[in-house]
């Protein structure tokens, strides 16, 4: 169904079943999702996590010549602040003459709240278009003006004959959904609404579409210029022309969105929304395979695009002329991981592929963490040949279960996303981030530079080691020796804690 | 009217509250707001102030309600209820703050009653209001601060004429906010005193519940917690001074001067501690004077910084540098009688030199008033410009000194291109460090 016609797009809990409170075997974790209940799963101890808004800031905020206003109270939008300059950086890699990024704050305050905040929503939009002449004037709702109704979508419309800017509302309001990643659909559906569906951007002739060999490659913030490199190589050698966009792209890139024969998504829980609409509305099929993180993933990822083209033998070429080279690199690295065990967490999507490639590597998988769940995964957990022993936990950061685990399983390797992984550290775990904007993870190159960076990494993990022994985690002694998802209670109060806990109760001592 | 502000070098009250509760040896905030909020504060202070680290229970560590749709309509009160008694189990803390988001004051829950529900705990639950549109985190740390004052610090007939309390400094806001804190802690101990600065190495949370015995406050800032020294004073009966926060030789011994008299100590501050210090001061400055004055490294400059940074910055390099700060900007929230208090900052100069003063809470503001400042280039070839110049400001002067070719210190918030450990700029000591930074930029090259 076309969503787009409304103003606000759902939110993931009702559109893909997401869910965040989970502790269990990946089976188990199958099992729920196919009784739908697991949104129903809570946690009585919560701990901050981030909202929408957060992440469609991150992600807008690599889009080239705009300016972002973030309508609300002025913290919202702050976590953007040590990010400003490292986001032109990575800009300049895509477009030396990038301007870097330019984000307002509109200031509610209490009488704000009281008569609406919409006049100062419109002094901020026309200042920015007057002042930095950006191509599009992004405007991201917290949560106060969407209590309080200010009206975003009609502002833009009574604005659009004074600014030259394309005004793009984006309705983030953290409050409306516990899934981060709805952030995703609500980015893709002020872009769709504003720059995309537009009256004045017809869609391209018939014989442009469907026999060209372009793409639209999507890529993500958490990825680097390098891996981007290392995919547009690959597709290159197949003869394809990759397009590369949302991130660090032009505003205009987005209305030329259209041509392309395919659309190429690196995660399927990123850009489903935007592809989704792009196929049903447009025509344009899409390929999302699994991220092509390791060396299976990218064979497969290639082969899925080549299918489409009628190039498998090609591609079939591609993938044994790289495998053979890569193999022959990755030799030293295999003996030297062999037996040790890893903890890894991250987006739902990257943890399946990294623990592929780690237990390719010769790494033993000891725990999954995944910061939500939605259907995306449920092929990832079926099929996992352990996945009737394998614990996943579910849950956007909830730094205390992971503390309990890695408590438990005291893990050789953590490997984890931004914001959790100095709280392995505290456990003096070595860690490996799993995803960096300045690092090659994807591809064949990725998977020769990951290992090794895990070599150099598990090599010396004395900092990591010293600080284990002598920084305190914030947690009372008695909550190691409980269920590590003791805290994790059904929706219904009479009912007892989640299925899993036993399983939490499971894990080694 | 307030108005927007075009890259906001603060977060909003609930950041202010949440960094300076964290900072508190002990004490863990426990928030009551939206899912991303406390994510959102975590990101901003831990990348932009020096690498400031998730610390003891912050970043994604911080217990929060996590309120949704449903807290929103129902009310939230029950989930806060519930949050205390999980946090109270899990978290080994001493003290627990309730801090509150925009979304549950809209929505009128009461979290001093709940906090309330929690007197019989074994350790105390205390509540304080800091919805993020009351104003932005400077805001939350005077809200912190009060609520410590009123609800913590017990109340004592006795003072002793020998301990004094120290604030004004604003965890992570000031990026080195705990190097000043030490400094200023030991200088003060050189005149007998015992001090309490609560966010400082060694402070307990057994230090600020006797606070109330202390002599003199000694806020060290015009602007930030004056709110609290009202109301503490108002309380606890104790006085207080609100002195700038100094830099070097010249507003040290300023500072050191102004406790003494306020004080009233019987012998004044010694002349032989300031003789003393001011000595081991000049023994490491003096190295430099080969070097400044076979390079000429004095700058005309521009200070960008919030309103305890950008007077002391400026007179430092008026005074101690002898430079030619010719602009200073000033980018915090403030009324007109705090600007009028902070202009009166920037006269009185050793040097002699005035600097042009300027309020701006918009990044992109600076380059108008650089631009102002300069003389205009009338294309004749003979160019008494801006140059040799350098800007003391915040990662956010990083375009602007590309721009105008003028190398970059950063001190203020946000600070992302530096980590920060136990680094001061405060007192004798902070002077030297400052001096070091700064010319070692200018010998970066070489």
């Amino acid at each position: 169904m076309d969503f787009t016609k409304e103003k606000i797009p759902p939110v993931r809990e009702d559109r893909l079943g997401a869910c965040n409170a989970f502790g269990g075997t990946c089976h188990a974790l199958s099992r729920q999702a196919k009784t739908g209940c697991l949104n129903n799963i809570r946690r009585s101890f919560t701990q901050t996590q981030g909202c929408q808004l957060n992440l469609s800031l991150i992600i807008l905020s690599t889009i080239r010549d705009t300016v972002i206003i973030v309508h609300g109270p002025i913290g919202c939008g702050g976590g953007n602040i040590p990010m400003a300059n490292g986001i032109k950086t990575f800009q300049k890699l895509r477009d030396p003459a990038a301007k870097g990024v330019v984000w307002l704050n509109t200031n509610l305050d209490e009488t704000d709240l009281i008569k609406g905040g919409e006049e100062k929503l419109e002094e901020a939009i026309l200042h920015a278009d007057r002042e930095f002449r950006p191509s599009a004037i992004i405007v991201i709702n917290s949560c106060a003006p969407g209590i309080i109704g200010d009206d975003i979508d009609g502002l833009a419309e009574k604005l659009k004959d004074r600014v030259t800017a394309e005004i793009v509302p984006v309705h983030c309001e953290g409050f409306k959904t516990k899934i981060m990643a709805t952030a995703y659909d609500s980015l893709y559906h002020g872009i769709l609404r504003n720059l995309i569906d537009r009256a004045d951007n017809p869609v391209p002739a018939g014989e442009a579409k469907g026999n060209s060999r372009k793409v639209n490659l999507l890529n993500l913030s958490s990825m680097s210029r390098i891996d981007e490199i290392e995919l547009e190589r690959l597709l290159g050698v197949l003869g394809l022309e990759a397009r590369i966009l949302p991130c660090y792209a032009h505003p205009d890139d987005f209305g030329d969105i259209r041509d392309a024969a395919l659309n190429v998504s690196v995660c399927a829980t990123h850009d489903d929304y935007l592809t989704g609409h792009l196929r049903e509305k447009y025509g344009i099929p899409v390929v999302t395979s699994d991220i092509p993180v390791g060396i299976a993933a990218t064979g497969k990822w290639l082969m899925n695009i080549a299918r489409f083209f009628g190039l498998e033998k090609e591609a079939g070429q591609l993938i044994e002329s790289e495998t053979g080279k890569l193999e022959k690199a990755l030799e030293p690295y295999r003996k030297l991981f062999k037996g040790k065990r890893a903890y890894v967490a991250g987006g739902e999507i990257r943890i399946f592929a990294t623990a592929e490639l780690l237990a390719d590597l010769g790494f033993e998988i000891v725990g999954l963490h995944g910061f939500h769940y939605d259907r995306f995964m449920d092929d990832l957990l079926e099929s996992r040949p352990d996945k009737e022993k394998m614990i996943i936990n579910i849950g956007s950061g909830q730094p205390f279960e992971q503390s309990n685990i890695l408590e438990k399983l005291k893990p050789d390797l953590f490997v984890g996303h931004l914001g959790i992984n100095g709280w392995a550290g505290k456990h003096g775990i070595p860690v490996f981030a799993i995803f960096g904007p300045g690092a090659s993870y994807m591809g064949y190159k990725g998977a020769f530079e990951i290992s090794r960076r895990l070599a150099r990494i598990l090599r010396n993990p004395m900092f990591s080691r010293n600080i284990g022994e002598n920084a305190r985690l914030p947690y009372a002694r008695q909550w190691y020796e409980k269920s590590a998802f003791a805290y994790l209670e059904d929706g219904d109060p009479t009912s007892q804690p989640s299925k899993g806990a036993e399983y939490g109760q499971q894990l080694p001592a | 009217m307030s108005r927007f502000v075009d890259l906001p070098r603060y977060v909003c009250a609930l950041g202010g509250a949440v960094a300076t509760i964290n900072a508190l040896l002990g004490a863990v905030p426990i928030l009551h707001a939206g899912a991303g909020c406390g994510g959102n504060i975590g990101n901003a202070f831990n990348g932009a102030s020096g690498h400031l680290g998730s610390g003891y229970c912050g970043g994604m560590a911080l217990p929060s309600s996590n309120v949704f749709e449903r807290e929103i309509v129902f009310g939230g009160e029950e989930r806060l209820t519930e949050q205390i008694e999980t946090t109270l189990e899990i978290i080994d803390g001493d003290l627990f703050v309730v801090v509150s988001g925009c979304m549950v004051e809209i929505i009128g829950d009461d979290i001093r009653a709940v906090a309330g529900k929690f007197r019989r705990a074994d350790r105390p639950v205390l509540a304080v209001e800091t919805g993020g549109f009351k104003g932005n985190s400077y805001k939350g740390y005077d809200l912190v601060l009060k609520a410590l004052f009123r609800d913590f610090v017990d109340e004592s007939s006795v003072k002793d004429g020998k301990t004094v309390n120290l604030w004004g400094i604003v965890p992570a806001q000031d990026v080195f906010w705990k190097g000043n804190l030490r400094v200023l802690k030991s200088l003060l101990e050189k005149l007998g005193l015992k001090v309490n600065t609560f966010f400082g190495d060694g402070e307990t949370l057994d230090g600020l519940k006797k606070a109330g015995s202390a002599a003199l406050n000694i806020v060290v800032s015009n602007i930030y917690g004056i709110e609290a020294a009202e109301l503490f004073r108002e309380i606890h009966g104790v006085p207080y001074i609100s002195v700038p926060f100094p830099i070097g030789h010249y507003a040290t011994e300023n500072f050191l001067r102004s406790v003494g008299n306020a004080l009233n100590l019987e012998t004044g501050v010694p002349d032989e501690l300031i003789k003393e210090e001011k000595k081991t001061y000049f023994n490491y400055l003096e190295r430099v004077i080969d070097l400044y004055n076979d390079m000429d490294l004095q700058r005309y400059a521009v200070v960008v910084g919030d309103a305890n940074y950008a007077p002391a910055l400026t007179r430092f390099l008026s005074d101690d540098l002898g430079w030619l700060p010719e602009l200073a900007i000033i980018t915090d929230l403030l009324d007109d009688g705090q600007k009028g208090r902070l202009a009166l900052e920037f006269v009185g100069y050793h040097s002699g030199i005035e600097p042009r003063v300027a309020f701006d809470t918009d990044t992109s503001g600076v380059v108008n008033h650089v631009n102002k400042c300069r003389p205009e280039n009338d294309g004749s070839g003979y160019y008494d410009g801006f140059n040799p110049g350098f800007i003391v400001g915040s990662s956010f002067e990083k375009d602007i000194a590309e721009t105008l070719g003028m190398p970059l210190l950063t001190v203020s918030y946000p600070v992302s291109n530096r980590v920060v450990l136990d680094r001061s700029y405060a007192g004798y000591e902070g002077g030297l460090r400052l001096a070091e930074d700064i010319l070692s930029i200018l010998v970066s090259g070489r």
